[in-house]
């Protein structure tokens, strides 16, 4: 270790520094889009999951059970090898020819619908822990189900699980690591790269993980904001982390 | 105005309510009392469907419960409930509670809802109280918000199930203060409840539950001097000991 | 796709596949119980009053679990040979960045487990003049382990799942072993969907399992 040759100011050199700052643009651009489909889809399947339906409860439960017993890098070979394979052939070649950012978008759909399983999860761990009086309360004065979800279930559920969404997102955010087994440029990768060119492998990786400290850093805190902001007047909020 | 014919439910083999007819007459107040596990909660959620039954037929107000036509949230709306455990909705405001199904069922303006709203506050004597948060108020005055949030909607009964068993003593006054208030208005009152004094002051009749079935079902003067049963006769003296 | 599913490609490979599995399952049982090791020590660590350790581990466990699994594993593939100053087999690099990340993981869920039992049962047990060791010894352990052991085995599945990001260093695991042979033959739809089948029959298994459990030692 001693015989290590630092040298920091390589990551400021050309085009280190970009390779650096367009990994990060990919890393957070993934996470943020992966949530955006997790968000709402995994919100409705973990709704899915509590209704009295049992159709409905049945497609919730497989959903889940699918996406979180396969490990994420074979889904993302699934999604980018397998199924334009499996779609009907124009779609198939328009996927494997046409379609714009293939990596790119391939992993933000895997992350998004794996993710979507663990916020489903959540969800329904959320609407679980009320009371069913609050339910029987909401119905009694004449709301109909989807008024109870509406106005008295999810408002109290959500404000519970604020700390595990927020650790899902930094999931999301980690695992968007994943997306260079298929090719995509992000932080991870980037950091990787640099290592292989400049063999500057401890300023590359240290770098790439005080960014994503930093970003876990500051997520944190802003959600830590927001249990504060919606806390509900009288009870002690859970904390984050 | 609430009418029970033959109401049977089971759990699988366990049978929860066996055979129960019971009639309550508009204006008229019934208390349900019984040992745990006898049946009374169960018996007056399925007043307003709140609990499925297997077989018998529930009308409320000439309207079926059961039926697969009948429009459920809307019969709710005409039927206040009070439950033992409150069941405030933590994230809003009193006042909130109160107004929310104001707005989102009967449809009214804001305006007027808020009116309402503030009435009943006031009538409960928690006027101060309006933008405190459930968790910011005792369990008495939690109750009392609870009972003012049914009102709100111009019932045309209410059923309490033990609205009193999760206060500490000294609030059980307040909260039968105002039941008696209600009473004595002409609310036609179904309620599940161990006060016996509350129920000699203002119920009319006194039905008797045991094992989920209606035992006795009689005037309170009646049942109070000479009940009939053995297992009520057991249950009073057990409960009036003290 | 060509010349439809050819399912004997699976058959022919089985024992290079199969060494595959070997590997993902030697892999995961050094790791889950060097991750128990030190996640235990870590717990307790974090649990104790020795100054500045709590807030050390802390320190360690967040950062840990701030780092994605694949980063960690490219700092310990590259540093540990460089830290000995000789070459070490990919396999151990790879095993100890999982022991050390994992370590983080399972001391939160150990620490959340007897911090879960409520402080009244500890009041009771010294009230009736147990010590404070038996008190955690007779009170604290059993219920906070019951609470425990279902997160953790689930926490064991999850790794189970994990371990096969070593595919980025190239070590010969179980999907690794898939994708070369997908690779080799120009079989990905076979070769990919039976790895996610095989994790699929095996995860959903394990996890029913690690449910039947819990339900049957709840408090």
């Amino acid at each position: 270790m001693g015989s290590y040759r630092w040298n920091w100011p390589i990551l400021l050199a050309d085009p280190y520094y970009g390779w650096i700052v367009s990994g990060f643009g990919n890393t957070c651009l993934i996470a943020v889009l992966a949530w955006i489909i997790a968000f709402p889809l995994g919100s409705a399947i973990g709704i899915a999951r509590t209704t009295e339906l049992r159709p409905l409860r049945f497609a919730g439960t497989a959903y889940v059970e699918v996406f979180r017993n396969i490990p994420l890098l074979a889904q993302m070979f699934l999604w980018y090898f397998v199924v334009p394979e499996l779609l009907p052939q124009d779609w198939g070649r328009w996927v494997k020819r046409d379609m714009p950012y293939p990596q790119f978008l391939t992993s933000v759909l895997c992350l998004g619908l794996y993710t979507a399983s663990r916020v489903a999860e959540q969800v329904r761990s959320g609407l679980e822990a009320i009371p069913r009086g609050q339910h029987h309360a909401g119905l009694a004065m004449g709301l109909t189900p989807a008024q109870v979800y509406r106005y008295v279930r999810l408002p109290v559920a959500f404000r519970i699980i604020i700390p595990s969404l927020t650790s899902d997102f930094l999931g999301v955010f980690k695992n968007s690591s994943l997306a260079l087994t298929i090719g995509v440029l992000e932080l991870t990768s980037q950091a990787r790269q640099i290592e292989e060119y400049t063999f500057a492998a401890f300023e590359a990786f240290a770098t790439a993980t005080l960014l994503y400290c930093a970003v876990t850093g500051i997520v944190i805190l802003a959600m830590r904001q927001v249990e504060r902001r919606t806390r509900i007047p009288g009870t002690i909020a859970i904390g984050t982390q | 105005m609430i009418e029970l014919k033959n109401v049977s439910k089971w759990y699988g083999a366990f049978r929860v309510l066996d055979d129960c007819s019971l009639r309550i007459a508009k204006g008229e107040v019934v208390v349900i009392c019984g040992p745990s596990g006898s049946g009374k909660s169960t018996l007056i959620k399925c007043m307003n469907g709140l609990e499925p039954f297997t077989r018998g037929e529930v009308t409320i107000d000439g309207i079926s419960v059961g039926a697969r036509d009948t429009q459920l949230p809307k019969l709710r709306a005409r039927i206040g409930m009070v439950f033992q455990n409150f069941e405030l909705f933590p994230h809003m405001s009193a006042a909130a509670n109160i107004t929310l199904a104001q707005l989102k069922v009967l449809g009214r303006d804001r305006a007027t809802a808020q009116a309402k709203t503030d009435a009943l506050l006031a009538r409960m004597g928690l006027a101060d109280h309006a933008a405190k948060f459930p968790a910011q108020l005792s369990g008495g005055q939690q109750q009392r918000v609870a009972i003012a949030r049914a009102l709100a909607m111009d019932p045309i009964a209410m059923l309490f199930d033990e609205p009193t068993s999760a206060l500490d003593p000294e609030m059980i006054t307040e909260v039968l203060d105002v039941m008696v208030g209600l009473a004595e208005e002409g609310m036609t009152m179904a309620v599940v409840t161990h006060e016996m004094g509350f129920a000699r002051k203002v119920a009319d009749r006194v039905v008797f539950m045991d094992e989920g079935a209606i035992i006795e079902d009689a005037a309170t003067a009646a049942f109070f001097g000479t009940p009939r049963s053995e297992r009520a006769q057991h249950f009073l003296s057990k409960i009036l000991q003290h | 796709m060509e010349g439809g599913f050819d399912f004997a490609i699976l058959i022919r490979n089985a024992p290079f596949l199969w060494g595959g599995m070997v590997l993902t399952l030697q892999l995961t049982g050094l790791a889950v119980a060097g991750g128990l090791a030190l996640g235990l020590v870590l717990a307790v660590l974090r649990l104790s009053r020795i100054p500045f350790v709590p807030a050390l581990v802390a320190g360690y466990v967040n950062f840990l679990r701030s780092m994605p699994l694949i980063l960690a594993i490219f700092w310990f593939y590259t540093l540990i040979p460089k830290l000995t100053g000789q070459s070490v087999s990919s396999f151990y690099s790879v095993l100890i960045a999982f022991i050390l990340f994992e370590a983080a993981y399972y001391s939160e869920i150990i620490r959340a487990g007897i911090s879960s039992v409520r402080r009244g049962q500890i009041a009771a047990a010294l009230a009736l003049g147990l010590s404070n060791a038996q008190a955690m010894r007779y009170v604290v352990l059993p219920q906070a382990i019951r609470t425990m052991i279902p997160v953790l085995l689930t926490q064991s599945i999850v790794m189970l799942q994990d371990t096969s990001l070593v595919y980025v260093v190239g070590l010969r695991d179980f999907l690794t072993t898939a994708d070369i042979v997908a690779g080799r033959d120009s079989r990905p739809v076979e070769l990919y969907m039976f790895v996610a089948l095989t994790f699929l029959v095996v995860c959903f298994s394990a996890s029913r399992l690690v449910n039947r459990l819990r339900r049957r030692y709840a408090l």
